[in-house]
């Protein structure tokens, strides 16, 4: 299945192509895999962070479909 | 037809927003909101008013020392007699800040550390997803203003500031820089509260 991941701010030196920025890439990913199977995968820091598929809040233990948008922002601390 | 001014007013005095954090956002986000005619506002925060709070939250040096909710309140009062303040002195779980927010027509996340606004964000959205929150993430350090802006990265969050200036990564807090971050987080809430969902 086929899944586009948008990394924010700094997890966007995460994307496996090295170049950064907060565009989408497209993956290729087994059936099954859940959001924090990519996390993993990714390698993101254990930092706080917030997660978004298709524009909707989800939980990081949700399974991602085909076509979905994933998008992953860390806040960063000032107030 | 454009509404009339006075059609605006009254739909901003019926109006309610819960401003998390009473800091350097959420202090001059309340201000904000009241100038502008939202008279219906609940101030979470547990700390109390100290003097490095002074050279960008709205206080005052001989508020030092009092809980920031109460000396927050006397300063709104004194712009609107007839503002009506909800003051919750405590620190946001994510057991209680549900009950806290329930209530409002827009929740503004407006404290300091990133794990408490990873979990406002996360709380507010998993269990209020009709209830429109604003957030703000980068607004440190004295890059150029213009770079804080306002995004709607899903259909009730609105995210603001830069996302990348960390105060953790030394940089320090402007009044300037905070009060634009404070300005976009006021306006993307009033904003909604007319009816406007983009930022």
């Amino acid at each position: 299945m086929k899944v586009d991941i948008a990394l924010f701010a700094y997890l966007a030196d995460h994307q496996p192509d090295g170049v950064g920025g907060r565009h989408a890439r497209t993956f290729d990913l087994p059936e099954g895999t859940t959001i924090a199977d990519m996390i993993a995968n990714l390698g993101l820091p254990d930092q706080p962070r917030v997660v978004f598929v298709n524009n909707r809040h989800a939980a990081e233990d949700s399974t991602l479909h085909d076509g979905d948008r994933l998008a992953i922002f860390p806040p960063v601390a000032g107030g | 037809m454009q509404p009339s001014d006075q059609e605006l007013r009254a739909r901003l005095h019926a109006s309610s927003v819960a401003v998390v954090g009473c800091g350097g956002l959420g202090s001059n986000v309340a201000a904000m909101l009241l100038r502008s005619g939202v008279r219906n506002l609940t101030l979470i925060d547990f700390d109390a008013v100290d003097a490095s709070n002074l050279n960008r939250q709205l206080f005052f040096a001989d508020q030092i020392g009092r809980p920031k909710t109460e000396a927050l309140a006397e300063t709104l009062l004194r712009i609107d007699p007839d503002a009506h303040l909800t003051l919750h002195s405590l620190r946001v779980t994510v057991e209680n800040l549900v009950d806290l927010v329930r209530d409002a027509d827009v929740v503004v996340e407006a404290v300091d550390r990133a794990d408490t606004k990873a979990m406002v964000v996360n709380t507010c959205m998993e269990a209020l997803p009709d209830t429109p929150l604003v957030t703000a993430s980068g607004l440190a350090g004295y890059g150029s203003a213009n770079s804080i802006a306002t995004e709607r990265p899903c259909d009730n969050l609105y995210l603001v500031g830069d996302l990348e200036s960390d105060v953790n990564a030394g940089h320090p807090l402007f009044a300037s820089r905070v009060m634009v971050a404070s300005a976009h987080e006021a306006h993307a809430a009033i904003r909604r509260l007319l009816g406007f969902e983009e930022p």
